[in-house]
C-alpha cells in the first residue's frame, strides 16, 4: 500500500489525477488544496509520493518542493510535478528545485500513471 | 491502459471555470476602478493570474483548447502585471474584457454541446502586443521581519504591506505550529487563515523549518502575515494560538486617516467555510426521492383507512401522521431553497455586458443596478437573465441616442440604463429594465409591422412582440437584425409563466418589467389528446405506452354507474384500461381511444386511454392558482408554447381516484 499525496486547488484537477491513478492497484490518496495543506499534511503524515500543481493561491508548488528538499525526512520523497503548458523556465526551476518528473496539463492517463509507477516501484527497490 | 473520459468530469470542470469567472470578473472592475484613480492594485491582479492560470488548465485537460488559448493570453498580461507590482498599461482593460466574454461564449457553448468557436486572432495578437510597465522599486525598512521571511516576501507583497501600514492597518505576524492533536481538534493551517481572514487580509504565508520540539513536533511553524486594524491579542484569540505566538511588525504610521478606497481594504476576500457547490439535478434527484417518499405517505394513509374501516382504533397514530406530513412539506421547502440564487449574483454581469454593449456600438453608457436582497430559482434565473441582456441589448441599440442626438435633447452624454429588481408580495419577483433614450417610435414600429399606430403602451408591446420585426435598416452587431422582443416575451409570459408590460415616453425612455414567479417547476413530459382535449403527464411517472388493438383487449364490462373499464392483455398481465376523458368525466367523451399510458400504483398497472400522442418535451409546471380548485390527479398546469394553458396530470394520483371512485360505485 503506497499514499499518494495530491496537491492541487482545483477539486476537479485533483478528481482528473486520481481517476488517472486508480489503475495501478495498492494506492491510497490524501488530497491537498493548496500548497500550505501539503506542506502541513507532509509535515504531520508519512507519504510515499506527491503530486504537485504549481500555481496555487498562497504558496506555490515551487516553494513547496524546496521546503520539501529542506527536511531530512522528506528529501528522498519523490515529487511529480503536474502544471499547466508551461514555460521552460518553470520546468528547469521545478527540476533544479529538486521535483523528480515534470509533467504539463494537459496530459494523459498513462503519462502520469507512468511516472507515478515508475517512481514508487524505484522506491520500492531501494533498502529500507 | 487506463481510459478517461473527459464528460465525466464536464459538470465538476464547469462548476469550477463559473467560479473563477465571476472571480475574475470582480477583480476586473476593481482593476478598472483602481486605474482610473491610478493606483495598483497588486492583489486583484494576482487573484485574476490565478484564475486564468486555472481556467487554462482545466480547459487543456477538457480539450477546450480555444479557450486555454485565450486565458493563456490574458494569464501573460496578468504575469507581466504582478510583476510590475499590479500596474497594468491603461490600454489593457478592454482587450482583457473582450477576452474574458470570449472565454465566457466558449464556456457556455461546450456546456451546451455546441462546438468551440476558434479563439479570435486579432485580439490574442493584441494582448500579445501589450506594453509591459516598469514597476517601481518600493523602499523597506518599515518592517520588521527576520531575514528568512523577508527574503520570501515578493515585491508585490511588500508593496501590499507597506501600503497597508501607509493607510492606518497594522501588518501582524502569527506563528501557527501544526500538530497532529491541532489537526484532529481542526486546527489546520486553512483553519487557522479562514479565521484571521476574518479579521483582515491575509498578505502572505510562509512555511518554515525549526527544530522539532514539544511546541513544535512537526518541525514546522507557519508565519502567518496579517494586515488588520486588531491588536495582536486579539488575533491570536481569533486564530485559537497562544498570544506569544502573534505579534506586530509594523504598526500605523499614522493615525488612521480618512476611509481610503475600498478595493484594497481588508477582509474583502469571501470567507468560502461553510459553503459548497451542488449540481442542480442532485437536488433535483433529492426532489425527486422526496416525491417518492411522498406517494409512499399516501399509501401508508390509504392502508390507515383501510384499518379505520375495520374499526381500528388508530387515535393515537393520526397526530404522528399529520406531522409526517408537515415535515415533508418542510423537507421540500428546504430543499427548493437550496435551488436558489440570489438576484443579485444573477444580475452581477450586467455591468460587464454594458460595458462590452458601450464598445461596440460606440455610445457611452452608465448602468445602475439595484438587485435587492430577493432570490429566485435557479431554473428562473437561467431563463431570465437571457431576456435581461435581450432587453439590455434592445435599448443601447434602439433606444439610447447617439451623443450628438443626446446633446441636442440636452440630456448627458452617457445614456443610463437601469436594472432594478423587487420581490412582490405573492412569491413574485418584478424586474424592470428601464433606458432614457428616445422612447419606441411608433409610427416606425407601426409602418414596419403593417398596422396602425399602437394607441396603448400594450397594443405597442403586441406590435413589439410580432416575430420577426425589425425597425433597422442594417443589422448592428448587438441586436442583430430585429428587436426579439417575442423571445423576451416567450420566456417571461409562455415558459415562466409571468407577465411583460412596456411603458414607453418619447424623449424620455423605455422601461420594460417583467413579473415571473420566484421558482418553477420543470419535468420532462409526454403531451396527448384526450376527448379533443390536450394534456400532459411526465414521463418519468408512465412505465410505458401501448397500441390499444382491438384484439388485446378482453371484456367490456358495460358501464353502469361507473366508468367503462376494459382490460388490456399484457404479457400475461390484465391491466384496466379507462378512457382518460370519460375519468374527467369530459362532455361528448368518444371512447375511441388508440392508446394507452400505463402507469403503476400500489404494484398493479392502470392505464389511461388517449386519442393521439402529440410528442415530448419539458414543461415547466405552475400550481393551480386557487388551492379550492384542486382535482385530484391535476399537479398544476403548463404552456406548450401556443399560450393556452394545458393540464399537468399526476396520472399515478388519478388511477387511485378512479380506483376509489369504482370502489365507491360497486358499493
Amino acid at each position: 500500500m503506497s499514499k499518494v499525496l495530491v496537491v492541487d486547488d482545483s477539486q476537479v484537477m485533483r478528481q482528473m489525477v486520481i481517476a488517472c491513478l486508480r489503475a495501478r492497484s495498492g494506492l491510497v490518496f490524501g488530497q491537498a488544496a493548496s500548497g500550505l495543506e501539503a506542506i502541513e499534511q507532509l509535515s504531520l503524515e508519512a507519504f510515499d509520493l506527491v503530486v504537485l500543481d504549481l500555481n496555487m493561491p498562497d504558496i506555490g508548488g515551487l516553494e513547496v518542493i524546496e521546503f520539501v528538499r529542506s527536511q531530512d525526512r522528506l528529501r528522498a520523497l519523490p515529487i511529480v510535478v503536474v502544471t499547466t503548458r508551461g514555460d521552460e523556465t518553470s520546468r528547469e526551476r521545478a527540476l533544479a528545485a529538486g521535483a523528480d518528473r515534470y509533467l504539463t496539463k494537459p496530459f494523459a492517463p498513462e503519462q502520469i500513471l507512468g511516472a507515478v509507477a515508475e517512481l514508487l516501484d524505484a522506491r520500492a527497490a531501494q533498502p529500507g | 491502459m487506463s481510459t478517461f473520459d473527459v464528460n465525466e468530469f464536464l459538470a465538476g470542470y464547469l462548476a469550477e471555470v463559473e467560479d473563477h469567472l465571476k472571480s475574475a470578473r470582480d477583480h476586473i472592475g476593481e482593476v478598472e476602478a483602481a486605474l482610473r484613480e491610478g493606483r495598483p492594485h497588486p492583489r486583484a491582479v494576482r487573484e485574476l493570474f490565478r484564475s486564468l492560470h486555472t481556467i487554462k488548465g482545466l480547459s487543456g485537460m477538457v480539450g477546450a483548447d480555444p479557450i486555454v488559448d485565450l486565458a493563456h493570453a490574458m494569464e501573460t498580461v496578468f504575469r507581466a502585471a504582478e510583476r510590475a507590482a499590479g500596474r497594468l498599461p491603461a490600454q489593457a482593460l478592454d482587450l482583457l474584457v473582450q477576452a474574458l466574454a470570449g472565454i465566457e461564449q466558449r464556456v457556455a457553448a461546450l456546456a451546451h454541446g455546441r462546438p468551440v468557436p476558434s479563439a479570435p486572432a486579432a485580439l490574442i495578437a493584441a494582448l500579445d502586443a501589450l506594453p509591459t510597465v516598469a514597476g517601481e522599486p518600493t523602499e523597506s525598512g518599515r518592517l520588521t521581519l527576520e531575514p528568512a521571511l523577508a527574503a520570501r516576501l515578493g515585491p508585490a507583497e511588500r508593496q501590499e504591506l507597506e501600503l497597508g501600514v501607509a493607510r492606518g492597518l497594522r501588518a501582524v505576524r502569527i506563528d501557527f505550529r501544526p500538530s497532529a492533536e491541532r489537526a484532529a481538534a481542526g486546527l489546520t493551517i486553512t483553519a487557522v487563515q479562514q479565521r484571521v481572514a476574518a479579521l483582515g487580509q491575509v498578505v502572505k504565508v510562509v512555511p518554515l523549518s525549526t527544530p522539532k520540539s514539544d511546541a513544535a513536533p512537526a518541525g514546522l511553524v507557519f508565519a502567518i502575515l496579517l494586515l488588520t486594524g486588531e491588536t495582536p491579542a486579539r488575533v491570536a484569540e481569533a486564530a485559537g494560538v497562544d498570544e506569544a505566538e502573534a505579534a506586530a511588525v509594523a504598526e500605523a504610521r499614522a493615525p488612521a486617516p480618512a476611509p481610503l478606497p475600498e478595493d484594497e481594504g481588508p477582509a474583502l476576500e469571501p470567507v468560502r467555510a461553510g459553503v459548497i457547490r451542488v449540481e442542480v439535478a442532485r437536488l433535483d434527484d433529492a426532489l425527486e426521492k422526496l416525491s417518492a417518499l411522498v406517494v409512499h405517505r399516501y399509501r401508508l394513509e390509504a392502508a390507515l383507512a383501510g384499518l379505520a374501516e375495520k374499526g381500528v382504533d388508530l387515535r393515537s397514530i393520526l397526530p404522528i401522521l399529520k406531522e409526517n406530513r408537515r415535515q415533508l412539506r418542510d423537507m421540500r421547502a428546504a430543499i427548493m431553497r437550496a435551488r436558489m440564487i440570489s438576484v443579485a449574483d444573477m444580475l452581477d454581469r450586467v455591468p460587464l455586458i454594458v460595458r462590452g454593449l458601450s464598445r461596440q456600438s460606440g455610445k457611452p453608457l452608465r448602468v445602475e443596478v439595484a438587485a435587492g436582497r430577493a432570490e429566485l430559482d435557479k431554473s428562473v434565473a437561467d431563463r431570465l437573465f437571457p431576456a435581461v441582456v435581450h432587453l439590455l441589448r434592445n435599448a443601447v441599440d434602439h433606444g439610447i441616442e447617439a451623443p450628438e442626438a443626446r446633446a441636442r435633447a440636452g440630456k448627458p452624454a452617457e445614456g443610463l440604463l437601469r436594472v432594478e429588481c423587487r420581490e412582490r408580495a405573492n412569491n413574485q419577483l418584478e424586474l424592470t429594465v428601464a433606458d432614457d433614450g428616445s422612447g419606441v417610435d411608433r409610427a416606425r414600429v407601426a409602418t414596419q409591422a403593417g398596422r396602425d399606430a399602437p394607441a396603448t403602451d400594450a397594443a405597442l408591446l403586441e406590435l413589439l412582440s410580432m416575430p420577426g420585426l425589425s425597425t433597422l435598416t442594417e443589422a448592428t452587431t448587438t441586436s442583430g437584425r430585429g428587436m426579439g422582443m417575442n423571445i423576451v416575451r416567450q420566456v417571461a409570459v409562455e415558459q415562466l409563466g409571468g407577465q411583460l408590460e412596456v411603458q414607453s415616453v418619447p424623449g424620455r425612455g423605455t422601461t420594460f418589467v417583467m413579473r415571473v414567479p420566484l421558482s418553477i417547476t420543470i419535468v420532462d413530459a409526454f403531451s396527448f389528446e384526450a376527448g379533443a382535449q390536450r394534456f400532459t403527464a411526465p414521463v418519468a411517472s408512465i412505465e410505458e405506452i401501448v397500441e390499444l388493438s382491438p384484439e388485446a383487449m378482453t371484456g367490456a364490462p358495460a358501464p353502469a354507474e361507473g366508468l367503462a373499464v376494459r382490460l388490456l392483455e399484457r404479457r400475461g398481465e390484465a391491466i384496466p384500461v379507462v378512457a382518460l376523458d370519460a375519468a374527467f368525466r369530459l362532455p361528448g367523451a368518444s371512447g375511441a381511444a388508440r392508446k394507452a399510458m400505463v402507469v403503476r400504483r400500489q404494484g398493479h398497472p392502470f392505464a389511461f386511454g388517449v386519442d393521439r400522442l402529440l410528442g415530448q418535451q419539458e414543461v415547466v409546471v405552475r400550481p393551480l392558482e386557487d388551492p379550492l380548485v384542486r382535482v385530484p390527479g391535476v399537479t398544476g398546469s403548463t404552456d406548450l408554447g401556443d399560450g393556452r394553458p394545458t393540464l399537468v396530470l399526476d396520472l399515478v394520483a388519478l388511477s387511485g381516484a378512479v380506483a376509489g371512485a369504482e370502489r365507491e360505485a360497486a358499493r
